[in-house]
């Protein structure tokens, strides 16, 4: 297992946005988490990347109790995600974007001064090899702020992969996409798991979510109310009353 | 024409100072602290050359290490506060290093005359470079090169990867700590380094005024240090250099021959430049232009 959430409690103030998740993700598994809005997914994925404390519960990443471990040294143990909202390096390069992002790997063992100053021509490689695969090579001095809104949206994607990650968070990646630029996200992560990456999607984007999801769990009012595979899910009569409302299942 | 020797020593160690600043600005941080790291600096080099007989490029090296030292510990308690909380507490700093020289007396007996730091008179006859027979110009120079150095040193730093860390906790934290960066040992070793430069820039500044004192080394000081990089614009080290010369150059000296009136335009010109210019003087789009234009007139 991957990674084990146990009790996953936060609350903002009275709200309980997340309330005593139990979640569990095997390895190269497509783990889609889907609810209404403020049913507490990103919550979920910020709480797994630390950048707040929890309430209560407890992370688990490759057997090792993570809960109390900053967000960049969960990056370096192989957790990287994406942005709902894009957050790229707008004033960097988008070269620039993904050599910030080279902290973990074989980056991390190399020498203080290779690390900081140079950046060795195997790292140099491996980011033109990165930008050849999103095509994205024609716009590598370009500055990220510049780049069309899916083209940002794979140069996130592009730098969460140069963090060497054996878990990736993916923080509805497909909003915003028209139909065709879907079916590229869709093939991209699927092959993921042939990289041997394990993937948490959060995705409003339902046939997304049910085409590349091995199983999908269900979030309202910051519970679980359902996990399964897909057809499981959406034949489930809690899952339509949250989504439809409880008349819609009465 | 020792005026314009003058004013171009001020102008160069004004850029260093500038330039300390500008290390820290670029992780995002507005710090007041760099007058006081100046002023560590200016005693430093001057106690070693005139009480321990230091020559002056080792003092300076000191300043240096005593510089940084202090900035990479005041770092670590400054940084865990953003935004104005971090401009409050740098602005304390400064201050307390400004009445800590008010406070300090340290002389020693030389024949008929006291040497050292004295309080409130401040530290007289930092007397290096007369003393070895440097004229203004050899100083002029000196400053320059130092200068030239420090330009380079962080122009290159700027161009690696250090540089671009440095520039992407300046713009997102949040994306920089799911990257992986430590953002907390980012921000301190910025400080560290402004620390260091601002040392130089004391050291440089006590031995070619050779006479300092607490009240140069005020808030006035530390708006300076971060109003040129501001101004500068953050996209190059020209940037601050240009900003130097057009507020030392132009505004203090080119309209001294307004008398009163010339303070009243100051503020108004900077007000003015910061409009006409809001990402400063040299901004991304502007250095972009330069390098076309440089290319194709190779072509």
């Amino acid at each position: 297992m991957v990674l084990d959430l146990q009790g996953l409690t936060k609350h903002f103030g009275g709200v309980r946005a997340v309330d005593g998740i139990d979640l569990h993700v095997a390895r190269s598994e497509i783990l889609g988490l889907i609810g209404p809005n403020g049913s507490g997914k990103s919550t979920i994925i910020n709480l797994i990347c630390g950048l707040f404390p929890l309430t209560a519960g407890r992370v688990v990443f490759d057997g090792a109790d993570i809960s109390n471990q900053p967000t960049h040294a969960r990056v370096t143990l192989g957790i990287a995600r994406t942005f709902q909202n894009i957050r790229l390096f707008g004033q960097l390069t988008v070269w620039q974007n993904l050599w910030v992002a080279q902290n973990s790997g074989e980056q991390r063992n190399q020498n203080f001064f290779w690390r900081w100053l140079g950046g060795s021509r195997g790292a140099r490689e491996e980011i033109d090899r990165t930008l050849e695969l999103f095509g994205l090579s024609h716009k590598r001095d370009e500055l990220a702020g510049n780049l069309a809104f899916g083209e940002q949206r794979r140069l996130e994607f592009a730098r969460a992969l140069s963090a060497k990650p054996t878990l990736l968070l993916l923080d509805e990646p497909a909003a915003g996409m028209n139909a065709e630029e879907i079916d590229e996200l869709d093939i991209r992560i699927r092959n993921l798991r042939r990289d041997g990456i394990t993937v948490l999607l959060i995705e409003h984007h339902v046939e997304l979510v049910m085409s590349v999801a091995d199983r999908i769990a269900v979030l309202n009012f910051g519970q679980k109310i359902a996990e399964g595979t897909p057809i499981a899910v959406q034949a489930d009569p809690e899952v339509r009353a949250a989504y439809l409302g409880t008349a819609a299942a009465a | 024409m020792d005026f314009y020797l003058g004013l171009l020593q001020i102008i160069g160690v004004h850029t260093i100072l500038g330039l300390s600043a500008y290390c820290v600005l670029l992780t995002g941080q507005v710090s007041l602290a760099q007058a006081g790291f100046f002023a560590i600096g200016a005693y430093v080099a001057g106690m070693l050359t005139v009480l321990a007989q230091w020559p002056v490029i080792p003092a300076l090296g000191a300043s240096a290490v005593v510089a940084g030292a202090i900035a990479c510990a005041v770092g670590f308690p400054a940084l865990r506060v953003k935004g104005l909380m971090l401009v409050v507490a740098t602005i304390a700093f400064g201050e307390a290093v400004r009445l800590f020289f008010f406070n300090f007396t340290y002389q020693v007996q030389a024949g008929h005359l006291m040497l050292g730091p004295h309080g409130a008179e401040g530290f007289r006859q930092i007397r290096y470079f007369p003393e070895h027979g440097w004229t203004t110009l050899d100083v002029m120079l000196f400053i320059w090169a130092v200068v030239a150095l420090v330009m380079a040193a962080i122009w290159w730093l700027d161009r690696s990867r250090a540089g671009a860390v440095l520039r992407a906790v300046g713009e997102d934290e949040f994306a920089a700590q799911s990257s992986g960066i430590n953002i907390t040992a980012v921000k301190v070793s910025a400080m560290t380094i402004g620390g260091v430069i601002a040392g130089i820039g004391g050291g440089i500044f006590a031995h070619y005024t050779t006479h300092i004192e607490h009240v140069q080394f005020g808030v006035v000081l530390a708006t300076f240090a971060v109003a040129y990089p501001i101004l500068g614009g953050l996209s190059s080290v020209f940037g601050t250099l240009l900003a130097v010369i057009f507020i030392q150059g132009f505004l203090i000296e080119g309209l001294r021959f307004m008398g009163d009136w010339r303070n009243l335009l100051f503020g108004a010109l900077i007000v003015l430049a910061m409009n006409v210019r809001p990402r400063g003087l040299l901004d991304a789009g502007t250095v972009l232009a330069l390098k076309r234009l440089i290319v194709s007139r190779k072509d």
